[in-house]
């Protein structure tokens, strides 16, 4: 299974060369749904993958279904406005249990008392990480069985054709823009590329191919916002939560904000991609050792380092008791 | 410190041609770190500077520079202020009022004429205020019914985001003073921008202007049942609306402010954001003189009867006052209330006055607050 996350494409464009790499003949299936309205403006696009790129039309096909299908466009509707609502809930608590563990970082105490307090405050933040995950993911089981997604006669048709693409293609490439309609039409169409297909997603193509999508603005209009989890993913890179544009998105100098994000989501990595950046995971589903990382101590560093240091203030510890290294978490 | 370019000519005898030359080389008002001086030229017994700005005496005397016409004063100006003036001059017992400046090009306009503007070191005009022709515009579609808690025909216009599409459920904004906030803050230029640019969500904004402004906009029981029980139906049916409380928003300047407040408050959980700039938020704390005249009345009495049993109207207020004008004190007292109350607020000073270029700049800061887009979901 090879899967390859990128960054940002727009003023380094890798995809083309990597697709050559990964899949050097056939048709590639693209995904440029991210894009919503502009998904068909892809010239650019087919010029990068040598002009063979057959693109999935997931956000036309959407706006087929939803003008065709009145039973399933209500329902959706409902769907999203119940979405926006836990949402909503979400942003909400997870905001005070944030400030929790930052106030809780900042107060004088005895340090292990301290510590025991941060820790049960993050348990707090991965509870209702896990509730947000859980309930949205129940909103959608409604939107199946009793809204239709998985009956509707229209989403069928549409899921026929892709299939039907995606089995002649060689390759799979998703393109970056709205992350949530990306995830929302690659999980209404059904678009699941077989084990043997190699995948290349960027930005938002990469986001969606882990298993938690997580969404971060901290230089955007409001200032420095929490992370929040928007939905699940494709799960296709595990123990991965992609955050494209870090430089341009990211206060990365906070270590203490560094530190609360890489223990919330451990075990998952917390993985940086930036212009130029581009992460083959293979088979097994490792980072490769050059994937940037947030560290557990909040510092920015690449994967390899990290092990290298971690196994150099234990490795003495270790082979005075004889053990090797445990697996990469 | 350098010295002022005014304290600069005077340091030598000045004769018309020199004032000349000083008025053709800086133009008026002169900026110059914290200080502006504002010039005046012509002949004249008497120019005043109008400005109502809330700690500077109102008006400022000119003096006049001897042997000439040129006149002039320097006034404490921080950094970003924003301040709209006029002059006011006497001559030979004839006095002329309302005068804008004739050495400074920059003016503001509002629903009563034109007035010259004082830009600080700082201070620019957001460029999110102006045209972009990237942006794709939205459209205004003018409206109206017969109004049976107004006993008259009551018309507005509809904005509409380029975007639209049937199946979307929308945010409603209520601008009241909506003719204004459109001819005067660009609101449709902002709109069109804010969303194209994805740092607001598309929404529905319904632009509604007054008839009798002083009385319906002063809580007013069949201003705010029109609002409530007849326009947001009627719009309801015609537009894909979010049916919630957080879909729906209030907003308001000065006046406007008010009828947004009162209108909550008689429909208290109807809406669930309060957008208010510059409110006429005047109370008093002890007897009944506000020094507003008749037609504060209505609305003293209704702040004083809130400000006595305080509770939650909605979820969440974005409230500004500039802090050159007479209703800053109000504002800020009225914010710590509104918190009190429950109530999420967001209140932001601005060093402006009571005007719709200040209410115009603080939109960006408003309505990414109140419906922020989907910056955060976009990953190019």
């Amino acid at each position: 299974m090879t899967t390859v996350l990128l960054g940002p494409q727009r003023f380094r464009l890798t995809a083309g060369a990597v697709l050559a790499e990964v899949a050097p003949d056939g048709v590639v299936a693209t995904v440029t749904a991210g894009w919503r309205d502009r998904e068909k403006h892809d010239a650019e696009l087919d010029e990068v993958m040598g002009g063979r790129s057959h693109n999935l039309h997931l956000w036309h096909r959407l706006g087929h279904v939803l003008v065709n299908d009145h039973a399933f466009a209500a329902a959706a509707v409902a769907y999203n406005r119940a979405v926006d609502e836990a949402n909503s809930l979400y942003s909400l608590r997870l905001t005070h249990a944030l400030e929790s563990v930052y106030a809780t970082m900042r107060h004088t105490a005895r340090e292990d008392l301290r510590d025991s307090a941060l820790r049960a405050g993050l348990q707090s933040v991965r509870d209702i990480d896990a509730w947000y995950i859980w309930l949205v993911g129940e909103l959608e089981q409604d939107l199946r069985t009793s809204g239709g997604m998985d009956s509707s006669e229209v989403v069928a048709q549409h899921r026929s054709e892709i299939r039907e693409i995606l089995d002649g293609a060689a390759a799979l490439a998703i393109a970056g823009g709205h992350v949530g309609f990306l995830s929302r039409c690659l999980r209404l169409f059904d678009v699941t590329p077989p084990e043997s297909m190699p995948v290349v997603g960027w930005s938002a193509g990469a986001m969606v191919l882990t298993e938690h999508i997580v969404l971060y603005h901290d230089k955007g209009l409001e200032g420095v916002q929490p992370a929040e989890l928007w939905d699940r993913g494709l799960g296709r890179a595990r123990g991965v939560v992609a955050m494209p544009h870090a430089r341009r998105r990211m206060v990365l100098d906070d270590l203490d904000r560094n530190r609360v994000l890489a223990h919330r989501f451990a075990p998952a990595r917390i993985v940086l991609l930036d212009d130029g950046s581009r992460l083959y995971l293979e088979g097994d589903g490792h980072l490769p050792d050059q994937a940037r990382v947030i560290a557990a101590d909040g510092t920015v560093t690449t994967l390899g380092e990290e092990m290298a240091m971690t196994n150099g203030a234990e490795g003495e510890h270790d082979r005075a008791a004889g053990r090797r290294r445990g697996p990469r978490r | 410190m350098r010295k002022l370019a005014i304290n600069r000519l005077l340091e030598r005898p000045v004769d018309e041609e020199r004032a000349r030359r000083f008025v053709a080389r800086y133009g008026s008002p002169i900026i110059e770190g914290h200080r502006a001086t504002f010039i005046w030229v012509g002949p004249a017994d008497e120019v005043l500077l109008r400005h109502r700005v809330q700690g500077l005496p109102d008006p400022l005397t000119l003096r006049r520079v001897p042997h000439t016409d040129l006149w002039y004063v320097s006034v404490d100006m921080p950094p970003e202020s924003r301040v709209e003036y006029q002059f006011e001059i006497v001559r030979e017992g004839v006095r002329e009022s309302y005068l804008n400046d004739p050495l400074n090009p920059r003016v503001a306009h509002g629903p009563f004429g034109a007035s010259s503007v004082c830009a600080a070191t700082g201070y620019e005009v957001p460029e999110w205020t102006l045209p972009d022709p990237e942006s794709r515009p939205g459209e205004l579609i003018e409206d109206g019914f017969q109004s049976k808690a107004m006993r008259r025909n009551k018309r507005f216009k509809v904005y509409v985001p380029a975007r639209f599409v049937p199946l979307v459920q929308y945010p409603l904004l209520i601008v009241h003073d909506g003719d204004d906030y459109l001819d005067y803050a660009s609101m449709k230029t902002v709109l069109d921008n804010l969303i194209h640019r994805g740092e607001i969500a598309d929404l529905i904004a319904v632009f509604v202007p007054p008839g009798n402004r002083l009385v319906e906009y002063a809580n007013h029981a069949p201003h705010a049942r029109f609002i409530a029980r007849e326009l947001v139906p009627y719009l309801s049916e015609r537009y894909p609306l979010l049916d919630v409380p957080r879909g729906r928003t209030l907003m308001g300047s000065s006046f406007g402010g008010i009828a947004s407040f009162s209108t909550a408050v008689r429909y208290p959980d109807m809406f669930g954001s309060l957008l208010l700039q510059s409110a006429s938020l005047v109370f008093t704390d002890i007897a009944f003189d506000h020094g507003g005249g008749a037609v504060f009345d209505p609305v003293v009495k209704f702040v004083n009867a809130y400000r006595a049993r305080p509770r939650r109207v909605t979820d969440r207020i974005y409230q500004s006052c500039g802090m050159y004008e007479p209703l800053i004190s109000p504002n800020r007292s009225m914010a710590t209330v509104f918190r009190e109350a429950g109530m999420e607020v967001l209140y932001r000073e601005a060093r402006d006055g009571h005007n719709w270029e200040n209410w115009r700049d603080r939109l960006r800061e408003a309505l990414t607050w109140l419906y922020p887009g989907d910056q955060r979901f976009v990953y190019e």
